[in-house]
């Protein structure tokens, strides 16, 4: 392996370094990279006594990042355990009250004893969290014995040193508990559009159905904190939307001229509409307050249109009127 | 449209990235903005003449055009570091040790409480193969100038990111530990009800957190070098103050404060 890798890059020599130090299996957890690859590590982990996964035996991937220790490494578990789900990320999370961010002066046993602290906590339905009956948990460590991985040819029997009598219940590590119990782990979603979409739902809170429809259709991929985007895309549909005032009236057969005729300007004094119109105003989605300025100028040049739409109706009618008196 | 960017997302999931979770979209979205600065701005940039300064303000905007000539009457350059939340800790290591260059009486003292450093900190506790290597790189830094590089030599190794990376996460750890070690001082200083501990797990080890007095304060405590930070902001009275860390000693260093940034000064 050494001469596969470039010595010097900070990673390897890390990575190097970590394979040295947990290359004999504890009692509760062992990692150790893959023959062909110093960047992806497979670790098991016995499961804390006094919990469900008392006398289970887990295992999972360890992936790297070329930036390494620079950046988290990713952790995936592979056997089934009724707390994670199975082949999805753990990830380090940087949301939350304290947010606590990957330190490089962390390590990949500081990760393992991290999930062992993890595992009795509640999932509270975060996504990709699971939360088992005690009693499925049960059945999950029994049969985590039972789980031997293809890639990396280890058995969860003999994977770890065997408990004796007075071996101790936690593994002992002082600072790595106290630094692990600092981590905030949390799954990662399965999918990125559940995300999305309630970014969305949240930044269109109060707004109309058609604002609604538009922040949907805005890709869940790239939800990341768009926030100029999501307004431009408000400016259009309340733009449409008041423009959306003239089409029906065209569909009742009446041809809306784009200016004021010099007959309606004439008569503009003359008459009132007959019925006031249907507050435009009202379709009109809440504005941002950046846009109260533009909000106002559509809504006053909706009203004139919708007056002049209506007095052409007026106007028609009485015509009409005449015609047959 | 809309089916355009359900490809694109079916082509995500199909590529196994569909686990991309928001927060770590968000740290994609940091990263891509990082990059972004970091083509622009070097790590550690060339020694400039200071006043480059007045171009980065409008030419009415006289409270910071007046501070830019108060502090041109007593300093002549600038060496700008990129602002990347670690500034602080950058702009001190290269200032000191281009400072050790011709100081060779005080390059052993510092060799020698920096050789010492690694030991408190694992007696405090930290992991020693974890913080060995960023160690490992202080000290090659530190041996470098004892070779008596050109000034530029520092400079380029400081612009090489691992190892310039390397050296502000051991800072970090300096700064951590000596925060840890006189925890019932610096206790009444830490917002927020959080512990000494958890104030360092939280602004001090983690990178791109940025520093502030405190920070400075104990940095330059526990490497025993004093550093001037002038302060130009947007306060009146047109003359720049300034702060000594510590109080009573005679600075070496001089750091320029901009709101969230340091820059070198250069008498």
């Amino acid at each position: 392996m050494e001469s596969k890798y470039n010595l010097k890059s900070p990673a390897v020599k890390r990575l190097m370094k970590e394979a040295a130090e947990l290359r004999d299996p504890t009692e509760h957890y062992h990692a150790q990279p893959l023959e062909d690859n110093l960047f992806e590590w497979h670790f098991s982990v016995r499961g804390p006594p006094d919990s469900d996964f008392d006398g289970g035996v887990y295992h999972g991937r360890i992936v790297l990042p070329p930036e390494y220790p620079m950046k988290p490494p990713s952790i995936i578990l592979l056997t089934p355990n009724g707390r994670f789900e199975v082949g999805k990320k753990i990830c380090l999370s940087i949301s939350g009250h304290h947010p606590e961010t990957w330190q490089p002066s962390w390590s990949i046993r500081t990760a393992l004893i991290a999930i062992i602290g993890f595992m009795p906590t509640k999932g509270e339905g975060a996504i990709g969290s699971l939360d088992y009956t005690p009693e499925e948990r049960r059945a999950l460590a029994k049969k985590s014995l039972d789980f031997c991985c293809d890639a990396c040819g280890s058995c969860m029997r003999s994977a770890l040193l065997a408990l004796s009598p007075d071996s101790d219940l936690r593994p002992v590590d002082p600072q790595a508990h106290r630094l692990a119990q600092q981590i905030n782990f949390k799954a990662e979603s399965s999918s990125s559009a559940d995300s999305g979409s309630s970014v969305a739902a949240a930044s269109s809170n109060g707004e109309s159905s058609a604002t609604e429809e538009r922040d949907a259709e805005e890709p869940a991929s790239s939800e990341q904190v768009r926030q100029t985007p999501l307004r431009s895309h408000r400016t259009e549909s309340s733009s449409s939307s008041s423009s959306s005032v003239a089409p029906p009236a065209s569909g009742e057969g009446l041809s809306v001229p784009a200016a004021p005729s010099p007959r309606q300007r004439r008569s503009q004094n003359q008459s009132q509409s007959p019925r006031s119109p249907a507050s435009p105003a009202a379709q009109l989605p809440p504005q941002d307050p950046s846009h109260t300025g533009s909000a106002i100028l559509i809504v006053l040049l909706t009203l004139a249109l919708a007056a002049l739409i209506f007095r052409r109706i007026y106007l028609a009618h009485e015509y009409k009127f005449d015609y047959e008196l | 449209m809309a089916e355009e960017q359900q490809q694109e997302i079916s082509q995500k999931e199909a590529d196994g990235l569909n686990c991309l979770a928001y927060d770590e979209a968000i740290v994609a979205q940091q990263d891509k903005i990082q990059q972004e600065i970091a083509t622009s701005i070097p790590l550690v940039s060339e020694r400039q003449v200071l006043s480059i300064l007045k171009r980065e303000y409008a030419d009415d905007d006289t409270i910071y055009q007046q501070k830019i000539r108060d502090l041109q009457k007593k300093y002549s350059s600038i060496r700008k570091t990129r602002p990347d939340g670690n500034c602080f800790y950058r702009a001190f290591g290269f200032s000191h040790l281009e400072s050790l260059l011709e100081d060779s009486k005080e390059l052993h003292r510092f060799k020698a409480i920096a050789a010492k450093s690694k030991q408190d900190l694992v007696s405090q506790g930290f992991t020693e193969f974890t913080i060995e290597d960023f160690h490992n790189t202080f000290m090659d830094l530190i041996e470098t100038c004892d070779k008596q590089p050109s000034v530029n030599e520092l400079l380029s190794s400081f612009n090489e990111q691992s190892v310039s990376d390397y050296l502000v996460v051991y800072l970090r750890l300096v700064t951590s530990g000596f925060l840890q070690r006189e925890e019932d001082f610096f206790q009444h200083f830490i917002e927020g009800g959080r512990t000494v501990r958890e104030f360092c797990q939280q602004e001090v080890e983690p990178m791109s957190k940025e520093s502030d007095h405190i920070h400075i304060i104990a940095l330059a405590q526990a490497l025993n070098v004093c550093i001037q930070v002038e302060y130009m902001d947007r306060g009146e009275g047109g003359t720049v103050n300034h702060h000594i860390f510590p109080e009573d000693g005679e600075p070496k260093i001089f750091l320029l404060y901009r709101p969230g940034h340091y820059d070198i000064l250069y008498k």
